[in-house]
C-alpha cells in the first residue's frame, strides 16, 4: 500500500489506531515477548518457542507478539500478558524453564506475584503493584523510550497507531523548513553524542550553506565500550529514529539521508533496514512523498568495528569507503562532509527527540531539563549495580538518585568505589561526589563528563591504577594512528602506567604522566585524541592515595596489579 | 597480508548471487559506499574474507582490491585468515573489565598464546576481542560464541570448561568422520 496524500495518511493512522486498540480487550490472551539483543542473549527465543508450545497445549485462545526491549536488561527475558479484562502484566526473568509453571497458572486465572514486575496503569491488580512504581521506572521520564517494549519494532503500523510519523507529516505539509529549524532551535536540544552542540544551530548553518546535494546523517555507530542506548533504541523503536532523520531531511530540503550503524549491532541494523523498507512501501520514503513532489531517500551504512568512526569526520570517510580517520577542521561538516558536500550529522538520540519536538513544539521540550541542558537523556550504567539497563531521566536528575534508586545501588556483596563517567573520555567520580545533576554543565563543573551517557560503576576490588591502565589501553588500541601525538603519546602513557603497575615507577612519575598527557591533549588532531589521557588524569585526581602507593612504595593496595601477584606461569597447549 | 585457504577451495557462487541481487551501485560513489557491507557479507558466508572473495567484490563493484585490503586491515571486525572451528567474540568493554575480563584476556595470552584475531594452535577457537561492547552488560563478562550463543559471567574456570566442551565436540566429530571412511 502506498499513501499518496495527507488524507490517506490520516485515514491509515486512524485505522491503525483502531486495530491497535481492538488488539486488547477481546476474549483473546495477548502475550508480548521482548526480543532484543540483550534478551536473546538471555534465552528469549527459547522462551518464545516454549511459550508457543505450552499455550498451544493449554487450549487458551492467544496471540503471541514480538516487542522490543524496554530498557530493563536485568529483567530479561520479559513477557507481558494481557488477559481478557485485565491490564497488561509484565513478568520478569521468564526463562524457558519457568514457562510451564506460568502457563499453568494463567490457565487457572492466577498471575504469580513473585515473577511479576508490575502491571500497566496506575492501580494495583491482584496484588501486583503498578509498573510505574517499580523502583527502576519510578524516577524515569520516558519520552524516547515511550513505546519501547510495547510495540513491535518490525511494524510500521503499530508505530503509526501510537502517534508515529505525525511529526514528519506535520513538518512536511504544514511547516516551512525555516519553521522546523526554529522549533528545533527553540527546543535547544543539544547533541547527545557527547559534544552537546545545539542541533538547531547546526541545522541552521546547514541550511545556510550554498552547495548541493546536502546530506543528513545519523551517527549510530556507538563504539564506546559501555554504551548501548542507541542500539536498544533502534532495536525497540527504529521508526522513531527514522522519523527524526526524515524531519531533518525536510528541514534541510534534501532527499539524502544516511544512518551509519556499527557493524556489530546486527539486530539494530536489521530492524532499521526493515523500518526503511516499510517506509518505502508505505510511500513515506521514495519519490513524490504524500503528493508533495518531494523525494526522500534513506541509506543504511555500517562500519566494521573501529571506535574512531564515531568521530564526525571519520564517520563520513567511513561512509565514503575509506579508512575512517578524522581530518583537521575547519571546514566543518556542515560545510564539507559526506562527498565534500554540506552534511548535518547528529547522534541517533538527538534525532529521536525531534519528532516530539515537532508535534509538541520547541517550547514544550525546552520546559524539560535544566536551564542549559534541555530534554531527557538516555543513560546506561553497568558494573556491580543491582539493576542494569537503559534509563531515561530529565536532564539535571541527581546522579546519586540515579545510581541508588533507579539502578538500586551496589549489587549484593559489593561496595561501590566510584563511577567512571563519559565513557573512555573522562575521569571518574568517587561515591562522595555523586550529588550532582546529570547534565552537560553540572558534570563538567566537577571535572566529569556527560558524554553519551554511559557510566560504569566499579567496586572496591578494582585498583584505580589498573582501571586507568585499561582505559588508556583502550584509547591506545583504538587510536586510528593518523596523527603522531595520539599514536605514540598514548603508547608512551601506557608504557609509563605499566611500569607503575610493575612497581618500577620512574622518578617523578606524576609529572611525567602530566607532561605526556598535556602533549597528547594539545597536539592531537581529533576530539578523541584530545581526551584520551583524561581517564588516567581523572583517576589520579580521584584516587591520589592509591596512585601514591604505587608511585612511592611500589605496592598495589588492591592486590590487582602485577607487582603484587606471583608471576603466572602456564604451559602453552602443545600442538596436536 | 596472509590469506588462509587457496582461492580454488572457496565457492564464490553464493557471494556472487548476493552481490548481484543486492549490490548494484548506480555510480562510483555508491560502489565505494558498499565495500564494507559487501565484505561483511563475505565474512558472514565464509567466516572470514578470503582473498578470492575480495577479488570478486572488487570486480563486481569496480573498485581496486588494494582499497578493499586497506579497509579490511583497518576495521577490527574483519578476519583475513581462515578462522578455527569456532569463533568467539570476547567482550572487553568497561563493564566486562570491571567484571574481570582482563583475566580472560591474560589467560588466553598466557595459556593459549592467543591475541585478538588469532586461533588456538589446535584450531578449535578463534578469538576476537571486542573493545567496544556487545551490549549485554547484564551478563558481564560475556562472550558470544559462533555469533549466536552467549556465555555470560565468564571466569577463567568456566572458560576452560567451555574450551573442554569445544575440544571434545570436535574430537567426537572427527572420530565419526573417520568411522564413516573406514
Amino acid at each position: 500500500m502506498r499513501l499518496t496524500n495527507q488524507e490517506a495518511f490520516e485515514k491509515y493512522a486512524s485505522e491503525a489506531h483502531e486495530r491497535w486498540t481492538s488488539k486488547f480487550g477481546g476474549d483473546r490472551w495477548v502475550i508480548n515477548v521482548g526480543i532484543s539483543e540483550c534478551s536473546k542473549a538471555k534465552g528469549a527465543l527459547d522462551t518464545w518457542s516454549n511459550l508457543q508450545l505450552h499455550l498451544d497445549n493449554s487450549g487458551l485462545d492467544y496471540e503471541l507478539h514480538q516487542v522490543g526491549c524496554a530498557g530493563w536488561c536485568f529483567a530479561e527475558p520479559f513477557i507481558e500478558v494481557i488477559a481478557p479484562d485485565s491490564p497488561g502484566i509484565v513478568f520478569q526473568n521468564v526463562v524457558t524453564d519457568l514457562v510451564p509453571e506460568l502457563v499453568q497458572a494463567f490457565k487457572s486465572g492466577d498471575f504469580p506475584v513473585e515473577h511479576a514486575m508490575g502491571v500497566r496503569g496506575d492501580e494495583s491488580f491482584k496484588g501486583i503493584a503498578p509498573l510505574n512504581e517499580h523502583p527502576f521506572l519510578k524516577g524515569q521520564h520516558r519520552l524516547l523510550f515511550k513505546r519501547a517494549g510495547e510495540i513491535d519494532p518490525d511494524s510500521i503500523e503499530e508505530y503509526i497507531a501510537n502517534g508515529g510519523y505525525a511529526g514528519f507529516v506535520k513538518a512536511l505539509l504544514e511547516m516551512t523548513p525555516e519553521e522546523i529549524v526554529h522549533e528545533v532551535k527553540e527546543s535547544n536540544v543539544r547533541g547527545r553524542g557527547g559534544a552537546g552542540f545545539p542541533a538547531g544551530i547546526k541545522w541552521e548553518s546547514g541550511r545556510r550553506t550554498q552547495a548541493w546535494p546536502k546530506y543528513v546523517v545519523a551517527n549510530s555507530h556507538e563504539g564506546e565500550p559501555n554504551v548501548f542506548k542507541d542500539r536498544r533504541l533502534i532495536e525497540s523503536d527504529p521508526h522513531l529514529v527514522l522519523e527524526g532523520l526524515m524531519i531533518a531531511c525536510v528541514a534541510l530540503e534534501t532527499p539524502h539521508g544516511y544512518n551509519y550503524i556499527g557493524g556489530e549491532h546486527v539486530l539494530a541494523l536489521a530492524r532499521f533496514q526493515h523500518a526503511v523498507d516499510q517506509a518505502y512501501e508505505l510511500g513515506l520514503l521514495g519519490d513524490n512523498v504524500l503528493g508533495t513532489g518531494k523525494s526522500f531517500h534513506m541509506r543504511v551504512r555500517s562500519g566494521g568495528g573501529a571506535y574512531i568512526c564515531g568521530e564526525g569526520s571519520a564517520l563520513m570517510y567511513a561512509i565514503m569507503g575509506e579508512r575512517g580517520q578524522p581530518r583537521t577542521k575547519p571546514p566543518r561538516s556542515v560545510e564539507e562532509g559526506v562527498w565534500r558536500r554540506p552534511t548535518v550529522l547528529n547522534n541517533t538520540e538527538t534525532y529521536a527527540a525531534v519528532p516530539s519536538i515537532i508535534t509538541n513544539g520547541g517550547s514544550w521540550y525546552a520546559s524539560i531539563g535544566t536551564e542549559q541542558s534541555k530534554g531527557t537523556k538516555l543513560v546506561t550504567i553497568q558494573g556491580p549495580v543491582a539493576r542494569i539497563g537503559v534509563a531515561e531521566v530529565d536532564m539535571g536528575y541527581s546522579l546519586r538518585s540515579l545510581i541508588e534508586d533507579i539502578y538500586g545501588g551496589a549489587k549484593e556483596g559489593y561496595t561501590l568505589k566510584g563511577i567512571q563517567m563519559g565513557g573512555v573520555s573522562a575521569g571518574p567520580l568517587r561515591m562522595d561526589q555523586l550529588d550532582v545533576g546529570i547534565d552537560f554543565e553540572s558534570l563538567e563543573e566537577v571535572g566529569a563528563m556527560l558524554g553519551s551517557g554511559g557510566f560504569v560503576a566499579f567496586d572496591e576490588s578494582i585498583c584505580a591504577v589498573d582501571f586507568a591502565r585499561y582505559l588508556t589501553q583502550f584509547n591506545r588500541y583504538e587510536s586510528c594512528a593518523k596523527c603522531t601525538p595520539c599514536r605514540l603519546g598514548n603508547k608512551a602513557l601506557l608504557e609509563i602506567v605499566d611500569k607503575v603497575r610493575n612497581g618500577q615507577s620512574p622518578n617523578d612519575v606524576a609529572a611525567l604522566i602530566e607532561a605526556t598527557s598535556e602533549n597528547i591533549i594539545d597536539l592531537s588532531l581529533c576530539g578523541l585524541g584530545q581526551v584520551a589521557p583524561m581517564p588516567l588524569l581523572g583517576m589520579m585526581k580521584a584516587f591520589p592515595d592509591e596512585f601514591e602507593a604505587h608511585f612511592r612504595d611500589g605496592t598495589c593496595p588492591q592486590g590487582q596489579c602485577p607487582v603484587s601477584q606471583p608471576r603466572l606461569r602456564l604451559e602453552p597447549v602443545a600442538a596436536d | 597480508m596472509a590469506h588462509g585457504a587457496p582461492a580454488s577451495e572457496i565457492d564464490l557462487q553464493p557471494l556472487r548471487t548476493i552481490l548481484e541481487d543486492r549490490y548494484n551501485p548506480e555510480n562510483y560513489q555508491d560502489s565505494l559506499e558498499l565495500i564494507v557491507q559487501a565484505c561483511q557479507e563475505a565474512q558472514h558466508l565464509y567466516g572470514y574474507v578470503p582473498k578470492a572473495a575480495t577479488e570478486a567484490i572488487a570486480e563486481h563493484l569496480g573498485v581496486s582490491t588494494n582499497r578493499i585490503f586497506g579497509l579490511l586491515t583497518f576495521y577490527a571486525d574483519f578476519l583475513t585468515d581462515e578462522p578455527g572451528e569456532h569463533t568467539m567474540l570476547l567482550c572487553h568493554g568497561t563493564a566486562c573489565y570491571v567484571g574481570g575480563s582482563q583475566k580472560l584476556v591474560d589467560h588466553l595470552d598466557l595459556r593459549y598464546d592467543v591475541t585478538s584475531g588469532k586461533t588456538t594452535r589446535d584450531g578449535t577457537l578463534t578469538v576476537q576481542i571486542v573493545n567496544g561492547c556487545l551490549g549485554v552488560c547484564d551478563l558481564a563478562p560475556v562472550a558470544q560464541l559462533d555469533h549466536h550463543d552467549y556465555c555470560g559471567h565468564l571466569t577463567v574456570e568456566s572458560f576452560e570448561g567451555l574450551m573442554e566442551t569445544l575440544r571434545s565436540e570436535s574430537k567426537a566429530a572427527t572420530g565419526e568422520d573417520s568411522d564413516e571412511t573406514d
